[in-house]
């Protein structure tokens, strides 16, 4: 990293999803999972997690598309980031004010991975003055991360290096990358079809994880995996499937990397480099390891 | 007043002791201290035993308390007779049996029987499990009880035993700092409701409800929460139907002089704070 001051990227802001049945999704997002909804403008549905104004959106497909939204530290940041995208050929384009008003931002440049995947590197994203106040008792505390799919491992690395990740651990060739203090805040999962996997909201105790995991036991909402536990990163989590096979996570307790700098440790391609606890994935292959 | 220090050990019949063997090592994780030709002597901390299967009817069953010192004993034997249980005397046989130097025998006054121990032997080796269940000690006991109210003066004004929470009116009650040492469950009939150990982390008790519903253990509560104690918990069904509980994050009450009990509501949300059932395993009932 170039910039002793600063990080370019600070965190992952939003999501952005099409969906099916719009209105389904946003029960879903709401009255199951538990996010705080904020506003429907623009034929879309956004609802919050915690002080930002948004972090999750449901929309028709008809004016808006999907995107991975990551906060980078400042415009100037974001010339740097264009800079730095451009001359190692992906392909990047300055968003319009209409395109910064959907996203709720101040600036953005509208990015692809290697894999094809829409990431919105955003300035100034709007934050709301009134504290979050969920729709029921899940215990969200913020947007933590995501999972991606990738289809061109090498080329996402490179698009997510030059934005300042790093490699916190493999699993296989899964890897876990890091832009702040803790273990990762986005995974890539090698896939056959680009996409996002899940998104993680962190919530405030084990309590949380499991209550939740009862509470959709109870309305036979499938359970992906978990209870489990994350031996890389020691995170807790747990993997509903949402509208339209997204995952939806609740996490907590992901380990702090510390200041002194290690290599990325390797973890073998097997359930339990997945889950310490035992849990598997029966049916998502990007966490199943490689067993049917 | 008979002053328990501590639970030492319980006693289980059991007519197939090779299949109680084998559940106690592979599924519960303790260690065989000793196999006898009737008896079957397991680990869990550094106590020599903690928990012994003896041949024969399951319900043949025993719960140990320490007392500090034979005096102790003689005075508890003597409280006990003044009430009008009958008290038995142990053997010396029986004593070494048991791994402990004397003991006294009688039923508490659902019928459960209750032994109390001076010196429960120790072990000079560390325990050492038999898989890893990350048991770090036997620790209480659900004990069933035909009248709550009337248990819960024999083990409070006998003996010295201090409530800490109730749940309707099913007392959790201490003997020492630990939350709850004796959990009565009201039952039509005498009985261990279910033998606690403590694990290291929540981890373990997570790893062991995947563990043991790979191997088609029952699972029958949890993985949960008690609200009363704080502890996260597991339990799931062994030999001869007795259900064993794992549990971490037992409260300690800090302040013995100031704790006065809480009071929790009978209802499921007072069993387990995070929404798990039970499930072929009766909920202590209010009636």
């Amino acid at each position: 990293m170039k910039q002793d001051s600063h990080p370019l990227v600070v965190s992952v802001c939003y999501v952005r999803l099409l969906a099916s049945e719009l209105h389904a999704s946003a029960r879903f997002a709401a009255d199951i999972f538990g996010l705080q909804r904020v506003a429907e403008k623009n034929g879309e549905i956004s609802f919050r997690s915690d002080n930002r104004f948004r972090t999750l959106s449901f929309s028709d497909g008809l004016s808006q598309s999907s995107s991975i939204g990551i906060e980078v530290w400042d415009e100037q940041a974001l010339d740097q980031v264009e800079k730095r995208l451009s001359r190692n050929g992906f392909a990047v384009s300055r968003a319009t004010a209409h395109d910064c008003q959907l996203r709720y931002v101040q600036a953005a440049l509208l990015a692809s991975d290697g894999s094809g995947n829409s990431i919105d590197l955003v300035a100034r994203p709007t934050q709301s003055g009134r504290r979050y106040f969920p729709s029921r008792d899940a215990g969200i505390t913020q947007l933590h991360g995501v999972g991606m799919r990738s289809t061109d491992l090498d080329k996402d690395l490179q698009f997510w290096k030059e934005l300042g990740a790093e490699v916190s651990d493999w699993v296989g060739d899964i890897a876990y990358l890091r832009i702040d203090g803790l273990h990762h805040r986005i995974a890539l999962y090698p896939a056959k079809q680009r996409g996002l996997l899940y998104a993680a909201f962190e919530v405030e105790t084990l309590d949380n994880i499991m209550q939740n995991s009862y509470f959709m036991q109870e309305r036979q909402i499938k359970i992906v995996q978990g209870p489990g536990r994350e031996p890389c990163s020691k995170q807790i989590f747990l993997h509903v499937e949402g509208p339209d096979g997204i995952i939806f996570s609740y996490v907590n307790g992901m380990s702090e990397m510390g200041p002194a700098r290690r290599p990325a440790r390797q973890f073998p391609l097997v359930p339990e480099s997945l889950c310490e606890w035992g849990s598997e994935s029966k049916d998502v292959p990007e966490l199943s390891a490689g067993v049917d | 007043m008979i002053n328990l220090k501590d639970v030492s050990y319980v006693r289980l019949g059991s007519p197939d002791l090779e299949s109680a063997e084998t559940f106690a090592t592979s599924c519960l994780g303790l260690q065989v201290a000793e196999r006898g030709k009737k008896a079957l002597y397991l680990r869990s901390d550094d106590r020599s035993h903690t928990l012994c299967y003896t041949e024969g009817d399951p319900k043949g069953q025993a719960v140990g308390f320490e007392v500090e010192d034979e005096d102790c004993l003689q005075q508890a034997a003597a409280t006990l007779e003044h009430l009008g249980h009958r008290v038995q005397a142990g053997s010396t046989d029986d004593a070494a049996r048991r791994k402990v130097r004397s003991f006294i025998g009688f039923d508490d006054p659902s019928g459960n029987h209750i032994e109390l121990v001076v010196r429960p032997e120790r072990s000079g080796r560390r325990y050492f499990a038999s898989r890893d269940a990350g048991i770090t000690g036997f620790s209480h006991i659900g004990l069933n009880s035909t009248d709550p109210a009337r248990d819960e003066r024999f083990w409070t004004q006998v003996c010295n035993a201090r409530v800490s929470d109730r749940i309707g009116d099913i007392p959790l009650m201490r003997v020492n700092a630990i939350h709850h040492t004796i959990a009565l469950v009201r039952a039509p009939h005498a009985g261990i409701q279910h033998v606690n150990h403590q694990v290291q982390t929540n981890d373990d008790v997570l790893r062991s409800f995947y563990f043991l519903s790979e191997r088609r253990v029952p699972i029958v509560f949890g993985p949960g929460r008690h609200p009363t104690s704080g502890a996260r918990f597991l339990y799931f069904k062994g030999p001869d139907g007795m259900v064993f509980e794992y549990s971490v994050g037992v409260d300690e009450i800090e302040d013995e002089a100031t704790h006065r009990p809480r009071q929790f509501g009978f209802e499921p949300t007072s069993f387990c704070m995070w929404g798990s059932k039970p499930a072929g395993m009766a909920l202590p009932s209010d009636q």
